[in-house]
């Protein structure tokens, strides 16, 4: 503190010693509830750490405590922003233990309901990223273009957020009528809107100096810590759980995955981060596109399973990609009414831990930059 | 009268024998009153009603006809959110001296071919008492919070402060090279009422000083999106982040006088000032009084300062805010060396192309 309000003293000399600030619970530049314990020398950070947990709800423990079927909505709360991806992985480890085959219907509805999650995830990250670098006029252009993507999925599911969609063996209902074309047109307008993003974002020379150059991920640090997801690609590792441990038929669709390639300054950093997603919105709608224009005919649900639903005793562990990263779930079964053990393996953790070594030597206003363009889902994290 | 005073002898609203004391302070009133704070009221409405259409939001539209009272019912609002006023002799004596120093350039600012309250030789760089004042009060405030956000707006206020004067200087130095003199009068009789007969478009070179002159301004002043004292994401608004009620009220008047202030002299400077055509002058001259001049001429200076400040507003809303340390080394490493350059040039060019 400059002044000693206690004493009311004011010291005559200039203080050059370090700064300690800790940033949070709550603060702007914070993704979610979490600590950052800086010092600074200036406006240098020299050090920061990461305290967590202040969002720890007992999600795993919870899941123990409710018949299989109750566990769904629950695992909507994994990670808010993207509900269906805790669904979804769930569905996959009963259904790996139980051994359901999931009609290709209701695969494809699956697919069409994340990448149209993944879609509204990554605009998020764009206001988020926005908002860091203080530009509410992106912010609000890339809000209005969210909500379209979360009218369709209110329209599908009739939830903008938690859908509760899923269910072991498939989805809740078929596609709406009228959704299909909706989902074209949104992600037609979203085509157009790229370009839009391009302009305010990727050609803007503020924006690409603020972000450039900033929180660099090496690919030998991602790969160290484990980080996965767009931050590994950007950092130029070539790994998507879509691609590598192909679920829901994503192998029958045709898509590349795109990779940072240090456009503004170097590989991995910040710049990268960003474009990385910009270029996963545009895969998004591709993949949509293929998704809806290849919607297999037949049951959006394994009728089978309607009644005395039972799991029997086994172990599974499955992986999907989620729009921060891979996210693993280990389930174990003793044959009981309850899950018996769920653990989540979630893409955010990992990124708590290269926060530290991002913002070290960054300025304090990098602060934010850095923790919006990694896309940290605290929800997730603190479980 | 004292012969800086003369230059209003046209406008005979006071009784003869009204004391120059008595006559200096109702115009410093009138011009506070009657013209800086509605237009601050005006241009924060303007401001918002803009940048929301920019940002495909629909912006104030309740009060008033389409939101026009908007600023008006947030001053009231934010008037009455401090109940008790809790605020020693030292913080009262601190604030009243630095708005008495802040407003006190009113008295200098130039309003149109009558309204010169000061015309010396130096009043251009009255300006820049104005502009430190600011910063000098803003980073104070900022210090004085004890807390770590508003040390680091403070420090990045006077950072910017320092990086922004001296372009801003040597721009201006530019337009009295041209002028011949840095008196309002003289600057404003070197223009004419058409753009081609404006400073900034005299010379490539003047050209150069009035860019140099308005974008080290905004590093002086902090105008968005250089605003690295205010900004929000990382020091959750520096400066103003312990501000609310009636110190907010008076600090964001205190900033809209800065940024009013600038873009006012910019266009004195640079973009013909009050110049109304000749057959205007002379037709109003001729058919009216010399108050009905003024105010034209007045009306002609204020909307020019208001679309000024509208472009700059617009680039703010189209860019990101630029770090601070970004700033001040667009300041010391592109603006002032442009503005030396300009400064040779213009001078190369009066002296072979002019003669």
């Amino acid at each position: 503190m400059i002044i000693d309000r206690r004493t009311g003293s004011r010291p005559e000399h200039l203080r050059t010693d370090l700064t300690s600030w800790v940033v949070g619970p709550y603060h702007g530049a914070l993704p979610g509830p979490m600590r950052v314990h800086l010092k600074l020398d200036g406006e240098v950070v020299v050090a920061g750490v990461v305290e967590t947990g202040f969002l720890h709800r007992g999600l795993e423990k919870a899941l123990e405590l409710h018949p299989w079927r109750s566990t769904i909505p629950y695992m909507d709360h994994l990670d808010p922003e993207s509900a269906v991806f805790g669904e979804l992985v769930l569905c996959l480890a009963v259904e790996e233990i139980v051994g359901i085959v999931v009609p290709p219907r209701a695969q494809r509805i699956r697919v069409i309901l994340a990448e149209l999650t993944r879609l509204s995830c990554h605009l998020g990250f764009i206001a988020r990223v926005a908002r860091a670098v203080g530009s509410d006029t992106m912010l609000h252009y890339v809000l209005r273009d969210r909500e379209k993507v979360l009218d369709l999925l209110e329209l599908q599911t009739g939830s903008r957020a938690s859908l509760n969609f899923l269910r072991f063996g498939g989805v809740v209902a078929d596609v709406t009528e009228g959704f299909m074309e909706r989902v074209h047109e949104t992600v037609d307008m979203l085509r157009v809107r790229l370009k839009e993003y391009n302009d305010l974002f990727t050609f803007n020379r503020a924006f690409v100096k603020r972000t450039a150059n900033v929180g660099i991920i090496s690919s030998e640090f991602a790969k160290h810590l484990g980080i996965s997801g767009p931050n590994a690609r950007a950092a130029g590792l070539p790994y998507d759980v879509r691609k590598s441990y192909p679920y829901c038929g994503y192998d029958q669709l045709d898509f590349h995955i795109p990779l940072g390639k240090g456009e503004g300054g170097t590989q991995g950093d910040a710049l990268d981060r960003f474009l990385l997603r910009l270029r996963e919105i545009a895969l998004g709608i591709d993949l949509l596109k293929q998704a809806v224009e290849s919607l297999p005919r037949g049951p959006f649900w394994k009728e089978s399973l309607m009644d005395n639903f039972e799991v029997p005793a086994g172990e599974a562990y499955v992986r999907v990609e989620s729009p921060r990263g891979m996210l693993g779930c280990h389930l174990v079964s003793d044959g009981g009414k309850n899950p018996s053990r769920v653990q989540f393996r979630v893409p955010t953790l990992p990124l708590l831990q290269a926060v530290p070594d991002l913002l070290v030597g960054g300025r304090l206003e990098d602060l934010p930059v850095i923790l919006a363009s990694l896309d940290l889902g605290i929800a997730e994290a603190d479980r | 009268m004292k012969p800086w005073m003369s230059a209003w002898d046209g406008l005979d609203v006071f009784p003869a024998g009204t004391p120059e004391w008595a006559v200096a302070a109702s115009i410093v009133g009138f011009v506070y009153f009657f013209v800086i704070m509605p237009g601050a009221g005006f241009m924060a409405f303007l401001d918002r009603k803009i940048s929301a259409d920019l940002q495909a939001r629909i912006g104030p539209n309740r009060v008033g006809l389409a939101g026009l009272f908007q600023p008006l019912a947030d001053l009231l609002k934010l008037l009455q959110k401090e109940k008790r006023i809790v605020s020693g002799w030292r913080e009262a004596f601190w604030l009243g001296l630095h708005t008495m120093a802040l407003y006190s350039t009113v008295a200098v600012l130039p309003l149109g071919s009558m309204f010169l309250l000061v015309d010396t030789d130096m009043s251009a760089f009255m300006l820049f008492w104005a502009a430190l004042i600011l910063a000098l009060g803003t980073m104070l405030m900022g210090l004085n919070q004890g807390s770590i956000p508003g040390w680091f707006g403070g420090i990045r206020v006077a950072s910017q402060a320092l990086a922004g004067a001296f372009p801003a200087m040597i721009g201006m130095i530019c337009v009295g090279l041209r002028a011949g003199s840095f008196r309002w009068s003289a600057v404003a009789a070197a223009q004419g009422s058409s753009p081609l007969h404006w400073t900034v478009f005299s010379d490539p070179f003047q050209f150069i000083a009035f860019f140099v002159f308005l974008a080290s301004g905004m590093v002086l002043l902090g105008i968005s999106p250089l605003d690295g004292g205010l900004s929000v994401p990382d020091i959750h608004g520096g400066v103003s982040s312990h501000l609310y009620g009636r110190r907010l009220s008076l600090f964001r008047l205190g900033r809209f006088y800065g940024f009013f202030l600038w873009s006012e002299i910019a266009v004195v400077l640079f973009m013909g000032a009050w110049n109304l055509p000749l057959f205007v002058t002379d037709a109003i001259r001729n058919y009216s009084t010399p108050v009905a001049l003024e105010a034209v001429e007045l009306l002609v200076l204020l909307v020019k300062t208001g679309l000024v400040m509208l472009g700059v507003t617009w680039v703010a809303r189209a860019n990101p805010r630029i770090r601070a340390d970004q700033i001040t080394d667009m300041a010391w490493k592109v603006l002032s060396p442009l503005s030396l350059m300009a400064l040779i040039g213009t001078t190369v060019w009066m002296i072979w192309v002019n003669h």
